[in-house]
């Protein structure tokens, strides 16, 4: 251990702050300290690699502060490969994947990032180059390498796959252009290649630092994935509704909402219901988590959730600053200003998101029930 | 005798781009840039709420979602006529510049630095600074176990800053600014509430009030920031420019003396004021800036995979069908040009378009001159200007003296917000109406334009920064910033093309901002093909 450059301190520090990101109690402490110690002797290698992605998920992981990313890429993991933070370029880059898909078999983690078009060959997502060559401009060129052939070549030695993000999870945003460039989400690719290979969902659009960090640290200390929703996604972090520890839930059950964004009543911060909050039927940490260090978020800073953490986001939850239909309860008139009324008399919120769900005649989320 | 050279993933940087170079005598010859990505965002917004848009086109990037956001916000006051409240404006100037700091930490630490610092020299480091010691333990305790992923492999050059103590200093540097960086992240949200993806901005306005305590909040960040940008970032800017062997750098990889900004930070409601100014110029006459006349910009797509009917348009009328088999073609992105002409955008454009207005009297207060003379780069300036070529490391020395005018503008910004007044004019969706929305990003020119019928969106398009610096040819056969940029680069080894790299990352290319594709005549989304 001490040859890594570790010490025993800085374990029981990241012990702590271990604990802290996944709310566990601090008595749990030194067996997460031994836990990341024996891991020290073997960094997990770690293949990240970007399908048709916005880097909006790198970005946000930069922002983990329980370890901080440098902890991370330096200490816990041996990230070999990523894109957008390597030092080699070309061949240098994709020969370290290529290597680590033969050398290290049934070791490594793969991180994908985007989803995977796979029309017209794959062509709409390449990166890397093949043996075969095509003719350039008078030269002969090596072919771009389809995302869907280093699916093919990647996922069969992943110890785990991470889906990371909305688009890798669900497909997000470039899914909705499948009829032309045939995106699939990344557990689609890997049920082809391997029906038992496992598959982490971390949605979020971007997702949020704590929980890819949050949920790889999981995965390695207690060597075994983390108990999942129908969705696949850690129950630990979309185990509950926004709408449910919204900190303006109040004003929700007293039926006040903000309707003009100059209204600004600081006694009581108004719901953002009317304008469009998707809170009531999306599933994450948000409100005790926050973003950014805990600076804010999207409900903190006056702006309703858009629901990007839910399978729905974006098409099926448009428009996004238009409120969620009416609310039918049995007997109840279904204004939107008697909402309040009604959420506050149903017992549990779960409740109240099924009959959302019922009303914008979609089908229920198979998973993050409450 | 002549060879290609393929760089597929030109890794650090945004997205999926691939640069093939042909070097002969070592030297590179002729270039070729290509995008291999391409999603399709516009199209989902076909027959959507207009104000959806501002969500769905910061989806285009992860790295700069500030910028779409705020492009969509302005293009949809355009389109409804909004009087944005001056608070708004200031706000989202400000959350704008902190986007442009984190980005362009971001840019020279963790996606440019590498290429010029040895980082397994830090292992040699002898000193007593404890920071630099620990780093060095580290990095020598990485090295003993094998792992020095992701810092190796690498290109091999021998002209890597290579003294172990000036190499651990700078990779110390790379370490904290990766807290720097967040810092601005934080800075942002505590307006626009998180990053990425955030939520601050809406058709006609903002919606978080200013207050004293998110003032103070956003300032003390801010401070920290800038003693950090003047203590660290400027001063390792200077330390790498004064590395002999890059000399060669000030005026290598220029990209043909054509600069374009779109101009940004309004100090007015109508705009007619910008911290940064737009402008023009060309063939590398600085003192000349020309007057923008956004009716000039056109895309070429003869060698996109698009189909050829599409060409030449402006954005407006513009038009896109891809075609992937397309003969000849070689990039996802378009090209667009400016009256036929590429144009390099970005920090250099925005400071050269700067400096030419304060040097040609034309802006009264000078800021970004007395900076250069400051600093002593006065005399580098003056030997770009000679040789009629702006190359790599002005390009990284403008991103930072920009990140320093703006920062401490940012400062005084602050000063002019007014608690408890308005942050939003709520304007109706007209049944018909155009927009457009032209900001500056820390990539460059940024410009959306949407078309609305009966009250939803029936056509969005935008043009981004790295499509005009990575474009391909156009139908006249003028290559794209970049490309040109290249010829001329010394590659004395072909398995290691280290020049090449450096000089495309100069650009900070964003691919998965450039890809993007618009159908605006045709109505069948079976029609449509977009990115």
């Amino acid at each position: 251990m001490e040859k890594k450059g570790v010490t025993r301190r800085q374990f029981l520090k990241y012990a702590g702050a271990t604990a802290a990101l996944l709310g566990l109690s601090e008595s749990l402490i030194p067996q997460i300290a031994q836990a990341l110690e024996e891991l020290s002797s073997g960094k997990p290698p770690v293949l990240w690699i970007q399908g048709q992605n916005c880097t909006g998920c790198s970005v946000s992981f930069l922002n983990t502060n329980y370890p901080m990313a440098a902890e991370i890429v330096l200490d816990k993991l041996s990230v070999r490969y990523h894109p957008t933070v390597m030092a080699a370029a070309g061949d240098k880059a994709f020969g370290v994947l290529e290597e680590t898909a033969k050398e290290l078999a049934g070791k490594y983690v793969l991180v994908v990032e985007g989803p995977v078009p796979t029309a017209e060959g794959g062509e709409y997502c390449t990166f890397g180059l093949e043996k075969e060559t095509v003719s350039f401009n008078g030269y002969q060129r090596r072919k771009d390498k389809p995302m869907t052939a280093w699916m093919e070549e990647l996922v069969p030695g992943a110890a785990a796959v991470v889906a990371l993000g909305n688009c890798a999870s669900f497909g997000g945003i470039p899914a909705a252009n499948a009829s032309v460039t045939g995106t699939k989400a990344v557990q689609e690719i890997v049920k082809e290649i391997a029906k038992d290979k496992p598959v982490i969902n971390i949605g979020g659009c971007p997702a949020h630092p704590d929980w890819f960090v949050g949920t790889v640290l999981d995965y390695l200390i207690n060597k075994r994935v983390p108990e999942l929703d129908r969705h696949n996604r850690p129950k630990m972090f979309f185990g509950k509704l926004i709408h449910e520890n919204c900190e303006r839930r109040a004003a929700f059950d007293a039926g006040l909402f903000l309707e003009d964004w100059n209204d600004d009543n600081p006694d009581m911060k108004l719901c953002l219901f009317k304008l469009g909050c998707k809170g009531p039927v999306t599933y994450a940490d948000c409100p005790t988590r926050r973003w950014n260090s805990g600076v804010n978020w999207c409900v903190g800073a006056n702006a309703p959730c858009h629901g990007c953490a839910e399978p729905s986001f974006y098409k099926d939850l448009s428009p996004l600053y238009e409120p969620l239909p009416e609310v039918h309860f049995a007997g109840l008139t279904p204004m939107v200003d008697t909402l309040g009324w009604i959420g506050a008399a149903a017992t549990a919120v779960g409740i109240g998101a099924h009959y959302l769900y019922k009303q914008l005649g979609k089908k229920e989320p198979e998973g993050g029930e409450s | 005798m002549a060879q290609l050279i393929s760089i597929d993933p030109v890794t650090r940087i945004e997205g999926h781009l691939r640069i093939d170079v042909e070097v002969e005598n070592g030297v590179v010859k002729d270039a070729w840039s290509s995008g291999t990505m391409f999603r399709g965002i516009e199209m989902l917004l076909k027959g959507k709420h207009p104000f959806d848009a501002q969500q769905v086109t910061e989806r285009i990037c992860g790295v700069c979602p500030l910028v779409h956001g705020t492009a969509a916000s302005y293009n949809l006051d355009d389109a409804l006529g909004v009087e944005l409240p001056d608070n708004a404006r200031i706000i989202r100037n400000l959350c704008l510049g902190a986007n442009f700091i984190q980005s362009h930490i971001l840019h020279f630490y963790h996606l440019a630095a590498l290429d010029y610092v040895d980082v397994t020299a830090v292992a040699k480091y002898t000193g007593n600074d404890p920071a630099l010691a620990a780093l060095r333990d580290k990095i020598a305790a990485l090295a003993k176990a094998g792992d020095v992923y992701p810092f190796l492999p690498r290109y091999e050059s021998d002209d890597y800053v290579s003294d172990p103590e000036l190499a651990a200093i700078l990779v110390n540097h790379y370490v904290q600014a990766l807290e720097m960086r967040k810092k601005a992240q934080e800075m942002l949200s505590i307006f626009y509430g998180r990053m990425p993806s955030f939520v601050g901005t809406v058709p006609g306005g903002v919606t978080v009030h200013p207050t004293v305590s998110n003032i103070a909040a956003f300032r003390a960040r801010l401070n920290e920031l800038r003693v950090w940008i003047d203590n660290v970032y400027i001063q390792d800017i200077l330390t790498v420019a004064g590395v002999s062997a890059y000399a060669p750098f000030l005026t290598a990889g220029d990209s043909g003396g054509n600069y374009l900004a779109y101009g940004g930070f309004d100090q007015d409601s109508k705009g007619a004021e910008k911290f940064l100014p737009r402008g023009f110029i060309t063939g590398n006459n600085v003192a000349a800036v020309g007057e923008l006349d956004e009716d000039k910009i056109t895309e070429s797509v003869k060698y996109s995979w698009y189909k050829d009917e599409g060409d030449w348009l402006h954005p407006r009328e513009g038009m896109t069908e891809p075609d992937v088999h397309k003969e000849g073609a070689y990039s996802f992105l378009k090209a667009p040009r400016y009256d036929g002409k590429p144009m390099e955008v970005g920090p250099m454009a925005r400071m050269l378009v700067l400096a030419g207005l304060e040097l040609s009297g034309k802006r009264k207060e000078k800021k970004l001159m007395p900076l250069i003379e400051k600093l002593g780069l006065a005399s580098a300036v003056d030997a770009c200007v000679q040789a009629g070529k702006f190359g790599i490391l002005p390009r990284h020395a403008m991103r930072a003296l920009e990140c320093k005018l703006l920062a401490d503008e940012m400062d005084k910004w602050l000063d002019e917000l007014k608690p408890g007044e308005k942050i939003w004019d709520k304007k109706d969706i007209p049944g018909e109406a155009y927009g457009r929305g032209m900001v500056e990003g820390p990539r460059g020119a940024l410009g959306h334009w949407i078309h609305i019928k009966n009250k939803v969106i029936d056509n969005y398009q935008c043009i981004v920064p790295t499509t005009w610096n990575a474009a391909p040819r156009d139908k006249n056969g003028n290559r794209g910033p970049i490309e040109t940029a290249l010829i001329g680069l010394p590659v004395p080894d072909p398995e290691n093309p280290i020049n090449v790299v450096r000089c495309v990352r100069s650009f900070d290319p964003c691919l998965a901002c450039a890809i993007h594709v618009i159908h605006p005549e045709h109505n069948g989304v079976k029609e449509f093909r977009v990115v």
